[in-house]
């Protein structure tokens, strides 16, 4: 099956599959917006927090399940913002660029607080622990908070040996839900070299899992 | 995996997939398979999700800012002090400017006699000289070695005559049969 992988080629173009999806985001409406931050309009800037704090508190707090650490770092979040957004150079959509940052920025607190274990149960208020019951179920509609616990630290060890634009790119695919076409017009990369990169990263994906498993299995 | 479940893959994987692909996917265990594999994984990807409801606290923005001031802009400098990884080129970006200074320096005092006194002259006068100074040219050592200019043999030189040493009265000391002079 794998010796087949080299030789494919690019997916199919036909069948309603559109190749094209060159997006300008130099002339939205957000573009706009984005030239106001990089001429210092504070108000600009106050636009956009508001526009994405939402979305980014959200995202951290899907990776780190503690609402004062996603609450720390949506703020950092939003300061890289204000100090890089001089460098944003409008190739992709403003929210795939942030989620890049928030992304990141999880990554290096949890680099930083060289944390093993992905949430301890000390970190977990009361209110986190009944948000996370609540939450929607991924796999087995009712496992215990151990599995999830483990499941998201397999998940974040996965996720951390992509690179960083495959790692947004799937996290933007199965976990905010976008499709191939719309990933194409944030990223402004074709519908095809979408669908390759996600094909690779879910390979790369399964190896790496497969080599954590057989790593666990020689430890025991 | 099979073309058409490859091309198909992310409409399979949305829970879609056309006509063909299920097919397919009936009769081919290893597309089914993989395919199975990737569907797991994409379904536990999505313990990331976050709850909807799920908002900062009134007041973020005055907050983001408090630390937009606190912070101030970020120096290229911040690179190599917040990452391991920059800390761990800045120590070896260092310790390579440090042997690079003295292995600098230690050619440049070898190199000096030859740039400045070219080929260097060799005036021997007492025996034990010989060896030493065709031991010297054996190597091309640009240090040249010479006797003492007043006797050839044992020199006895006055130190600081003018100042004679109160513990020494006798400040006379004897030093090498040859002395090193370099030219």
């Amino acid at each position: 099956m794998t010796s087949l992988i080299g030789v494919l080629p690019f997916p199919a173009t036909g069948g309603g599959t559109r190749a094209r999806t060159r997006v300008d985001h130099r002339n939205s409406e957000e573009a706009a917006l984005v030239k106001r931050v990089q001429a210092r309009d504070e108000m600009a800037f106050r636009e956009i927090v508001e526009r994405y704090q939402s979305k980014v508190f959200s995202i951290i707090y899907g990776i780190l399940r503690n609402r004062n650490d996603a609450e720390d770092i949506a703020q950092q979040v939003f300061a890289k913002i204000y100090f890089s957004i001089k460098n944003f150079d409008f190739r992709s959509s403003l929210l795939t660029w942030i989620y890049k940052i928030t992304v990141n920025e999880c990554y290096d607190y949890l680099r930083k607080k060289r944390v093993r274990k992905l949430v301890y149960e000390s970190d977990f208020s009361e209110e986190d622990a009944q948000r996370m019951e609540a939450a929607e179920p991924a796999i087995d509609p009712h496992p215990p908070i151990d599995t999830r616990l483990a499941q998201r630290d397999l998940v974040m060890k996965l996720l951390s040996k992509l690179s960083e634009e495959d790692r947004s790119l799937m996290l933007l695919k199965e976990v905010e839900g976008h499709s191939v076409e719309e990933l194409a017009q944030m990223t402004g990369l074709n519908e095809n070299t979408i669908k390759v990169k996600l094909f690779r990263t879910r390979q790369k994906l399964l190896r790496a899992a497969s080599r954590l498993t057989h790593a666990r299995t020689l430890a025991r | 995996m099979h073309r058409e479940i490859y091309d198909r893959l992310e409409e399979i994987l949305s829970g879609a997939p056309p006509d063909s692909a299920a097919k397919h996917l009936q009769q081919c265990e290893e597309c089914r398979e993989k395919v199975a594999a990737m569907a797991g994984q994409a379904a536990l990807l999505r313990v990331l999700k976050a709850p909807a409801d799920v908002e900062p606290r009134p007041g973020f923005y005055a907050r983001v800012l408090e630390r937009i001031e606190a912070e101030g802009p970020v120096s290229i400098w911040n690179l190599f002090a917040e990452s391991p990884f920059g800390r761990r080129i800045a120590v070896a970006s260092l310790a390579l400017a440090l042997l690079l200074g003295i292995y600098l320096v230690s050619i440049e005092r070898t190199a000096e006699p030859m740039v400045a006194g070219g080929p260097a002259e060799q005036v021997c006068a007492a025996p034990a000289c010989d060896a030493v100074a065709t031991n010297a040219s054996a190597v091309a050592s640009p240090v040249s070695v010479v006797p003492g200019e007043d006797a050839p043999g044992a020199v006895l030189t006055r130190v600081d005559q003018d100042q004679p040493d109160q513990n020494q009265p006798d400040d006379d000391m004897l030093v090498n049969l040859v002395t090193y002079r370099e030219q």
